[in-house]
């Protein structure tokens, strides 16, 4: 019994010092996902028995289909858009311009704030009483009533881009500071106008850094929770969808909820496979572009 | 002022209080190599941006080929250049990086492959028209920047440092292939380097910068064997020193009392008797000698402090009087041992005005 | 047409600075512009209509809200459930970060990875299954269910904190210590805590913050004894009063900002990124 204790005595004091920590990740995470699999092949509110029918009902149903397309729209829309705002944004962010801390700890910010609050405060920002509609109605000649953000899906996608644009950002961001500066001189040199620069060698070599952060301002959104169920008004993306089911019918509907859990993560698991084969693809070329 | 394919003119750049570029006023003649040399922070770098246009001067003109080019961006100027870290577009093939500024230029497609083609023979790297940068070895690498400089034939070509990312003997090769590539073409070059022995023998002229400022410029052979002060005498190649003072001026020669030892040197123009020089001699050109012989000029006695074997050379520490120590450097076949008495004959001192 | 859209463009470019200082500002301000709103429809009174700025100004929100939405309840609850998430995820951490930061383990990278798991997917995922198995123990409506419902979201950041601190504790300091004279007892209490300090306190702040801020997990665990902060002010949304909900936002916002503004002065704020993601 010593000679085991001492052939193995390191490895069972790490064991030992990892236990809380492995109790806890299988009590409150793995447990409960496993609970979720089974679940979503149970039948509704039965205890015994296996069947597909919360997966079939679900995605047979236009609804379902619906909502799953939503969720893919609102995360590819409010992606494009971040990329769209974060690349502009890192190019004027990366020359030291007057005040380029403060800009940067701005693009920080969403990351901070919860995402119940920022929410809130967008709701309060683009609604029928707030600045910016009421810019519109002051300040922008054929607008007489107010525009409707809150509660539409645009509306939606502009939420999401706020509050995640910032993982495009900053890995943009990066990819832009690690180049080196002197192949831009080179191309200058060469003949290339600053436009040429951009389009010709800068994109190009960023592009691997701008699709990474852009993976988890998609993820974030395909399964942002608290913004739809406060933001989203009708229009329930997967994760809502998931929630209605075991907060509005009495008894809940554990099944049909885990169903959608379900289908949820194993699209999550595949668009994060092709994303990932897509930046390799695109990764290859760049590797001699750190300084 | 001559009109040169380069010209600065007045050329000045500050950055804050630290003058980069001082006045500078240049010329560098079609078809010649011109190295500007000098140590870190001299303004060299400064002075090339300056001609490329990623920097703007604060005052002065710059020209090339007669055109004043000060307010031309740089895309406009049509330049090429040579970079220490190579910048070759690594996410392009070397045929990509090569046809570049043909490219960007929508040169015919025809003609691009014709030009890149030639190119690419001119540094021999036809073979390698597919590999990407990280494929290839440093000296590759910034053939393939020759190539892409030099692709569409600008009339002046500048080069950054282009070899210092390179091993010692790789230096050496490269040294070779761009004298021999530029004069080939007839191209007019602007090199800058910190390495003395790349300037002396890559160039047709060398300026020689110091702190902003143009100290000499001249043929290889003239900075080194008639440096114009102590700077640059200190920059290329060993020195000596030695401070003395004025004693008779006759003619063309005069006698300068350094400490015990009486130097015979050419007249300096403008030093009297009285005024304070320094002499300077170059190691190598000081001779030792086991035993005095009558009627040579500038003989001294000393005595051998430190002796160092260098293989091909040894170099001598040698002393002839408290504070007076020279450095010689002869070949190893004679050979004088630490504190032997040896006679020293210094046959060629230049003097400058001491300042201060 | 082109023509016209190139020349456009191109005095844009040319503007550029301009250009570029109008796209900073206008960005910085859509950022600043929604916490702006949240805090002045906290303290407007009389604000319908047409206007950019509240009329008056008033603190009835916050005294119904503490008053009549029963804040100061909610506020002791979410302190509770914070303090006992952050006592378990800490002890959790501490023990766990030592193994990670000091000890062999084989694949560890791949254990570290899945101990992050929980905060790589979206939440809702798994607290199905935790709301399941909290009605079935009676969990539910407690403060050490909703407790430990958080530990899943902050013991993953404590591990990873606590392993970085645990793995810079240099050896050899130790043993300079022991060679200076001081016992296992002294060199513990002289210079493995004080070392350590800081490291738990990030731990312990980063993990209560996780808590106090969590939502989801919270949602489908509480009860009517144990509503927090983030439950109360979404519920106040329901409500539709948006000034009363203005006024539980900020007081949800603010000590969150004040701990910000303090590691603010400490760290650098590009490290907070991979602490800190949207509920």
């Amino acid at each position: 019994m010593t000679s085991f204790w001492r052939a193995h005595s390191t490895g069972l004091v790490t064991l030992l010092l990892l236990l809380p920590a492995l109790a806890g990740f299988f009590g409150l995470f793995f447990y409960p996902m496993l609970l979720t699999v089974i679940l979503s092949f149970r039948p509704e509110g039965e205890t015994v028995g296996w069947t597909l029918q919360n997966y079939a009902t679900f995605l047979r149903d236009p609804d379902g289909q619906w909502v799953i397309t939503l969720t893919f729209l609102l995360a590819l829309g409010a992606t494009a858009l971040s990329v769209l705002l974060s690349v502009p944004l890192s190019l004027i962010l990366r020359r030291k311009v007057r005040g380029h801390l403060f800009y940067r700890l701005m693009v920080l910010v969403p990351l901070v704030i919860p995402g119940l609050i920022g929410a809130l405060g967008l709701l309060l920002f683009w609604g029928p009483r707030g600045w910016f509609n009421l810019f519109l109605l002051q300040f922008v000649p054929f607008v007489t009533r107010p525009v409707a953000v809150d509660y539409t899906p645009h509306g939606l996608v502009f939420f999401y881009v706020w509050l995640y644009f910032p993982y495009t950002c900053v890995t943009t961001l990066s990819a832009l500071e690690a180049l080196d500066p002197g192949i831009e001189e080179a191309g200058a040199v060469a003949g290339a106008t600053p436009w040429q620069v951009l389009r010709h060698i800068v994109l190009p070599l960023i592009t691997p850094g701008i699709l990474a952060g852009s993976v988890l301002t998609f993820m974030a959104a395909f399964g942002a929770f608290s913004v739809p169920l406060i933001a989203g008004g009708n229009y329930r993306p997967l994760a809502v969808e998931i929630y209605k089911q075991i907060s509005v019918p009495i008894p809940a509907h554990w099944s049909a909820a885990s169903a959608i859990a379900m289908i949820m993560g194993v699209l999550q698991v595949a668009f994060l496979a092709l994303y990932m084969r897509l930046i390799r693809r695109m990764g290859g070329a760049a590797a001699g572009a750190a300084r | 002022m001559a009109d040169g394919m380069i010209e600065f003119r007045e050329v000045t750049k500050r950055y804050g209080g630290l003058v980069a570029n001082d006045r500078l006023s240049l010329s560098i003649r079609r078809g010649e190599l011109m190295t500007l040399l000098g140590p870190s922070g001299c303004g060299k770098t400064t002075a090339l941006r300056c001609l490329t246009g990623y920097i703007r001067p604060d005052a002065g003109r710059i020209l090339i080929d007669g055109k004043d080019v000060t307010d031309l961006p740089t895309h406009q100027r049509e330049l090429g250049m040579v970079f220490q870290n190579f910048a070759l577009f690594p996410h392009m093939s070397v045929w990509d990086n090569v046809a570049f500024p043909l490219m960007i230029r929508s040169a015919p497609k025809a003609e691009r492959a014709e030009q890149v083609g030639e190119a690419l023979r001119l540094v021999r790297l036809e073979g390698y028209r597919g590999h990407y940068p990280r494929q290839l070895s440093g000296g590759q690498q910034q053939r393939v920047g020759l190539a892409r400089a030099l692709v569409y034939r600008p009339k002046v070509l500048l080069l950054d440092e282009p070899l210092s990312n390179l091993d010692a003997k790789l230096r050496e090769e490269m040294r070779f292939e761009i004298k021999e590539v530029v004069t080939r073409l007839g191209i007019t070059a602007m090199y800058v380097t910190h390495d003395q022995a790349e300037a002396l023998a890559l160039s047709d002229r060398v300026a020689i910068m110091n702190r902003g400022r143009l100290e000499q410029v001249g043929t290889p052979e003239e900075i080194y064997e008639k440096p114009g002060s102590r700077f640059v005498a200190e920059f290329i190649g060993l020195s000596n020193f030695l401070e003395g003072s004025v004693q008779t001026v006759d003619g063309a020669e005069m006698v300068v009392q350094a400490q015990h030892l009486r130097v015979l040197t050419a007249a300096l123009p403008g030093a009297g008797p009285g005024q304070k020089v320094v002499l300077f001699v170059r190691p190598n050109e000081i001779e030792i000698r086991p035993r005095p012989e009558p009627g040579v000029v500038n003989l001294f006695e000393a005595r051998v402090e430190k002796a160092t074997y260098l293989g091909d050379t040894m170099d001598y520490r040698l002393t002839l009087g408290p504070g007076l120590e020279l450095r010689v450097q002869t070949d190893a076949r004679n050979r004088h041992d630490q504190g032997a008495a040896v006679w020293l004959q210094l046959p060629r001192v230049r003097s400058w005005i001491a300042e201060g | 047409m082109r023509t016209i859209l190139r020349a456009y463009l191109r005095g844009l470019w040319e503007g550029k600075l301009v250009l570029g200082y109008t796209l900073l500002l206008s960005f910085s301000l859509l950022i600043i512009a929604p916490f702006l709103m949240i805090l002045l429809r906290s303290v407007g009174k009389g604000w319908f209509g047409r206007l950019w700025f509240p009329p008056q100004l008033t603190l009835d929100w916050y005294r119904w809200a503490v008053e009549v939405g029963n804040i100061p309840d909610v506020m002791k609850n979410t302190l509770i459930i914070g303090v006992i998430a952050v006592a378990v995820s800490t002890v959790i951490g501490i023990f766990a970060g030592w193994a990670f930061g000091r000890r062999q383990i084989p694949g560890k990278e791949i254990l570290m990875a899945i101990v992050l798991l929980p905060r790589m997917i979206p939440p809702i995922t798994y607290a199905l299954g935790v709301a399941k198995i909290f009605y079935t123990l009676d969990l539910v409506n407690t403060y050490l269910g909703v407790a430990l419902a958080h530990v899943s979201v902050c013991a993953p950041y404590a591990i990873l904190v606590l392993a970085t601190t645990f793995e810079g504790l240099d050896e050899r300091v130790l043993e300079a210590a022991g060679v200076c004279g001081a016992n296992t007892l002294k060199r513990f209490f002289y210079v493995v805590l004080p070392l350590i300090m800081p490291g738990i306190l990030a731990s312990m702040i980063f993990s209560f913050t996780h808590s106090y801020n969590e939502f989801t997990l919270t949602l489908l665990t509480y009860g009517p004894h144990t509503v927090t902060l983030p439950v109360r002010t979404y519920l106040a949304v329901g409500d539709g009063y948006w000034e009363i909900t203005s006024a539980m936002a900020v007081i949800m916002v603010l000590p969150s900002l004040l701990i910000l503004a303090m590691i603010q002065r400490r760290a650098k704020p590009e490290r907070l990124v991979g602490g800190f993601k949207g509920v």
